[in-house]
């Protein structure tokens, strides 16, 4: 429906174009200060309360890690026990299996959900309902928690993505725009890849190798100005203010004294922490940390005790280390896994899949320090204490805490309607 | 006049407060039962059918206990055998209110009543849900008309001739083989709400008009009407019409057997306060239901259908302040005036002055559920101290409540700097401001933009930033400020001397700054502290020892 009005329009338009593409390169190559101007109010608009955390390291265990041999002992029911003993902590009437006593200090700042429960036995169901609170279907690809964050709460730095994913591949942000989606990072201790500037280019030539390929962008950009194409040069805007600015220096770990490396442990996992404590620093608002090699079908107590010493290092020294920066209040660390594994043991001394009752570990900021909230029964199956807490209320809690809300509706490009937890209950039990 | 006698024929057993297995309450007192069904009463004559495995283990002790007592079968077909007198079911009272014999002679003008042997189904005399068996039972034998100058009382006088007349077709719904047999013209008469309700066409009583109530319409109609009441057995007697139209001319009010006269010994939640919640807040502070497939939550989140979720309120808080009437929300709301759109109950009359006065005197005695419970009067709190650790919250609030939140073109002014300045919350003034892009960039000039809202910002977050120690020369007239970050800033001793006087500083980061054990006095000086981090600063392990002295309540990470 072009009339000769809006044709005159579109000239415009396209100059108007030119020179934001211009102005806005100017500023990212650049920066001085006064650059970084936070035009968004939209970012962290305030909630009904004030929020008790604001950010979230989000430990993931995946594989199914063996709930009964890690946060959840049962010392009553020795049968589906098992040989692993448990311990005491740091907090009263707390206790963890004695694969874990370094975190065993922290307890007092932890709260432990002892009676999770999902719909799905299998791996990578039931870690897409962990990670999106709905169900994974053929029709829709749903926005992972982390780029809810993001979406929801704006960019509280500029410069650097709000949502981070140090280790296993990452699922995207779905529906909601790529930007939200996390930032990629396969190995911690290389950092970000393709960040380095490269050393024949100085400024001035990059800067006109960059405004040539904007010039050639304008007349495609001018005639499709639609999202997605807009997205991508919004990519490039991004990754040029990232590469220019301080926050790169974050994800740098060598930085990091050697004792530093050493208290987190050498493992993937442990300089995977450490990476993402420098990027909570540097007010990146979510990181989730993978780990694998938890689906132990076979020889279970051998595999989760050998794990567990990575991740008893890692967790106790990330809590310790934010603790000591005067970060843990306001940083929440939740360790979960897509479900736990079964109380009986099988034939090949392993455990195999179960979706009913496992645990969720949550520190830091926002969490009531020293609670455990329900209790499963002798046989594992049945909460004895407290009811089931499916992922969506996990998440539902997490967001709560955040301060996001959690009946802020999204919609799809058909016009559906999603929530950052869904149909998720916030469980007040445990926040503070 | 003969009184009620509400002594059935078999011994009385007193109202109980029962749990369900799911916690909640009810008042009923048991009947009889039949197999491992309990038959209880409740207060208003409703009868139930109670699963012997369906209420607390408390419950299940004392109807084991009184089980042997008890007669055994449905109370309703019971009745019926115990009162089945010669004369047929569907007879009427006799006509003089003095009578006191127990014959009751038919009446001239209608036609002979059907016969039945006993035994046969259309022998049972119905006693429906909401009545008293009892009081079926006496209904034909003796008349329970009011005397000329006595008020009619609801539950004596009106609900028997429902009883006898009207319940037949006019009850609760129920099964029958298996359906579902619903009152006729969705009209339930067998008992006050439901009289007062009405149906879908509206309501059959107007409160002091006979002449405009349907019901008093359709039962002075003539005998050959389509509408005439009750279609069968006969119009009700002259006395009965009259005690009807005294009734709806006296106001159509409810019995107030029990309530008001019980008052005098001390209010109780079961019998005063909680009916009167069950009647007037119930209907949309229940628990959640199902309808149609979804889920119905009880308005603003609060539900007041037991003590404990009365006394816990919602989300918002607790609606009561035990001991403190004026300052409890239920008694504000119910008090505001009746063309208030924030007035409790939205629908319907509000609460009359008794009912509110009553609710007043249960909260200033405690909020108790039973009138044994001991209630102490909470002291005084000291809202001004800020010792403990969670009224950290309650400082920001005081602040809050001191000052406006600041307005758009101030927040914007404020951001120029590149700073993010963000709202605690939508109910608190107090802001957060932070330089977290670029933050090398940030020098002292930076806090200038800020100037303009420094009474608001209780949150300043300089952490990694390149200010030096002059920045907190401005920093200071930050009155309002609990939370300081300094983290991985070049802060040393002369800065910090500036924030000798921070009265509601909470929080203080000062991790990989130049900070010395010289400062060691200022800081002990901020007795408001909560939580100090000193690690990789420059302060000493005795320096640390020190503050530990001055500061015992505090958390010190060194």
């Amino acid at each position: 429906m072009k009339s000769d009005v809006s044709k005159l329009d579109e000239v415009n338009r396209r100059e108007f174009i030119a020179n934001a593409a211009k102005a806005c390169l100017g500023v990212g190559l650049f920066p001085m200060a006064g650059s970084y101007i936070h035009n968004n109010l939209k970012a962290l608009t305030p909630g009904s309360r004030p929020a008790t955390a604001r950010y979230v390291i989000y430990l993931n265990m995946t594989g199914a890690m063996s709930h009964l041999d890690t946060f959840g002992p049962n010392p009553d029911a020795p049968d589906i026990q098992g040989p692993t003993k448990s311990i005491r902590t740091s907090a009263d009437g707390v206790i963890l299996s004695e694969n874990l006593p370094e975190t065993a200090k922290h307890m007092h700042n932890a709260a432990i959900i002892r009676t999770m429960s999902t719909s799905q036995g299998a791996h990578e169901q039931a870690s897409y309902l962990m990670h999106t609170s709905y169900l994974k279907r053929g029709t829709i690809a749903h926005p992972t928690f982390g780029s809810w964050v993001s979406k929801l709460s704006g960019n509280i730095n500029t410069t650097i993505p709000m949502n981070v994913q140090v280790g296993a591949n990452p699922a995207g942000a779905g529906f909601l725009e790529s930007k939200h989606g996390p930032l990629p990072i396969g190995n911690p201790a290389s950092g970000l890849a393709n960040s380095k500037v490269a050393d024949y280019l100085d400024q001035s030539r990059f800067g006109g190798r960059l405004a040539m390929a904007q010039k050639m962008n304008q007349s495609y950009l001018s005639r499709y100005d639609q999202k997605q194409v807009r997205a991508y040069s919004d990519l490039y805007k991004d990754a040029i203010k990232l590469m220019k600015s301080e926050d790169l220096k974050a994800f740098d770990i060598t930085k990091e004294p050697e004792q530093m490396h050493e208290l987190y442990g050498s493992s993937n996992f442990g300089q995977g922490c450490l990476l993402a404590r420098r990027l909570i620093e540097n007010q990146v608002r979510y990181v989730e940390v993978s780990r694998g090699g938890w689906d132990t079908h076979d020889n279970n107590f051998e595999s989760v005790a050998t794990n567990c010493m990575d991740i008893d290092k890692a967790l106790s020294a990330l809590l310790l280390d934010l603790e000591f920066r005067g970060l843990l209040k306001e940083t929440m660390v939740v360790l979960t896994s897509e479900f736990g594994r079964t109380p009986k043991i099988n034939p090949r001394d392993g455990r195999d899949h179960w979706p009913y009752g496992f645990t969720a570990f949550l520190a830091g900021g926002g969490i009531k320090g020293g609670t455990v909230f329900g209790k499963m029964d002798k046989v594992g199956r049945n909460p004895e204490e407290g009811k089931f807490v499916d992922p969506a209320s996990l998440n539902a809690t997490i967001a709560h805490a955040l301060g996001l809300p959690l009946n802020d509706v999204q919609y799809s490009p058909s016009g559906r309607p999603f929530t950052v937890a869904h149909d998720g209950k916030p469980l007040f039990d445990i926040l503070a | 006049m003969l009184l009620f006698c509400l002594l059935p024929s078999w011994g009385q057993n007193a109202f109980r407060t029962f749990k369900t297995d799911t916690g909640q309450p009810f008042v009923g007192r048991v009947l009889s039962y039949e197999a491992r069904t309990f038959y209880v009463q409740g207060r208003n004559g409703n009868l139930f059918a109670v699963p012997f495995n369906k209420v607390s283990p408390e419950d299940q002790k004392y109807l084991i206990q009184i089980a042997p007592k008890l007669p055994k079968g449905d109370p309703r077909k019971l009745n019926s055998k115990d009162g089945q007198s010669p004369a047929p079911s569907t007879e009427k009272p006799e006509s003089s209110s003095t009578s006191e014999n127990n014959d009751v002679a038919p009446k001239p003008s209608s036609p002979p009543k059907p016969q039945f042997r006993p035994g046969s189904f259309f022998a049972y005399k119905p006693i429906n849900l909401g009545q008293d068996p009892s009081m079926a039972v006496e209904a034909e034998q003796v008349a329970s008309l009011p005397g000329p100058d006595e008020p009619v009382d609801f539950d004596k006088h009106i609900l028997p001739i429902m009883a006898e007349s009207c319940q037949s077709c006019h009850k609760a719904p129920y099964d029958k083989n298996g359906r579902t047999i619903h009152p006729k013209a969705g009209l339930e008469l067998d008992n006050y709400n439901s009289v007062m309700k009405g149906n879908l066409d509206g309501t059959v009583v107007e409160a002091g008009k006979p002449n405009e109530s349907y019901l008093y319409e359709v039962i002075t109609l003539d005998e050959e009407e389509d509408m005439f009441m009750p279609p069968k057995g006969g119009p009700l007697s002259p006395e009965q019409i009259n005690a009807i139209r005294r009734w709806i001319e006296e106001g159509a009010k409810p019995s107030t057997g029990g309530g008001v006269a019980d008052m005098s010994k001390g209010i109780s939640f079961h019998d005063h306060v909680f009916p009167l919640l069950e009647e007037k807040c119930l209907d949309c502070h229940g628990e959640p239901y199902v309808k149609n497939g979804r889920t119905i939550h009880p308005k603003a989140g609060l539900r007041l259908d037991t003590y404990e979720w009365i006394i816990k309120g919602n989300l918002d808080g607790t609606i009561l302040e035990k001991g403190n009437p004026d300052g409890s929300t239920l008694i504000a709301v119910i008090t505001l005036d009746s063309d208030d759109p924030e007035i409790m109950p939205p629908k319907g009359d509000p609460l009359t002055e008794d009912e509110i006065n009553m609710l007043k005197q249960w909260i200033l005695e405690g909020a108790k559920e039973n009138p044994s419970d001991t209630f102490a009067p909470p002291e005084k709190e000291d809202v001004v101290a800020l010792d403990s650790s969670d009224k950290k919250e309650s400082i920001i609030d005081k602040l809050s409540k001191r000052l406006n939140a600041p307005s758009k073109p101030q927040m914007e002014a404020a951001q120029k700097s590149g700073a993010l300045v963000s709202l605690i919350s939508v109910r608190h003034s107090m802001v957060r401001a932070e330089f977290s892009s670029g933050p090398t960039l940030i020098k002292d000039d930076a806090i200038g933009a800020l100037s303009g809202i420094k009474n608001n910002v209780s949150h300043l977050d300089l952490s990694r930033t390149s200010v030096t120690d002059s920045v907190l020369g401005e920093v200071k007239k930050f009155n309002n400020l609990t939370w300081l970050n300094l983290k991985d800033t070049s802060i040393t001793d002369r800065g910090i001397k500036s924030l000798s006087k921070m009265p509601y500083l909470t929080y203080l980061n000062l991790v990989s700054s130049k900070v010395t054990d010289e400062s060691i006095e200022t800081i002990a000086g901020l007795k408001s502290l909560e939580e100090l981090y000193l690690w990789n600063s420059k302060v000493s392990k005795r320096g640390f020892q020190d503050l530990k002295k001055a500061l015992p309540d505090a958390k010190i990470i060194h």
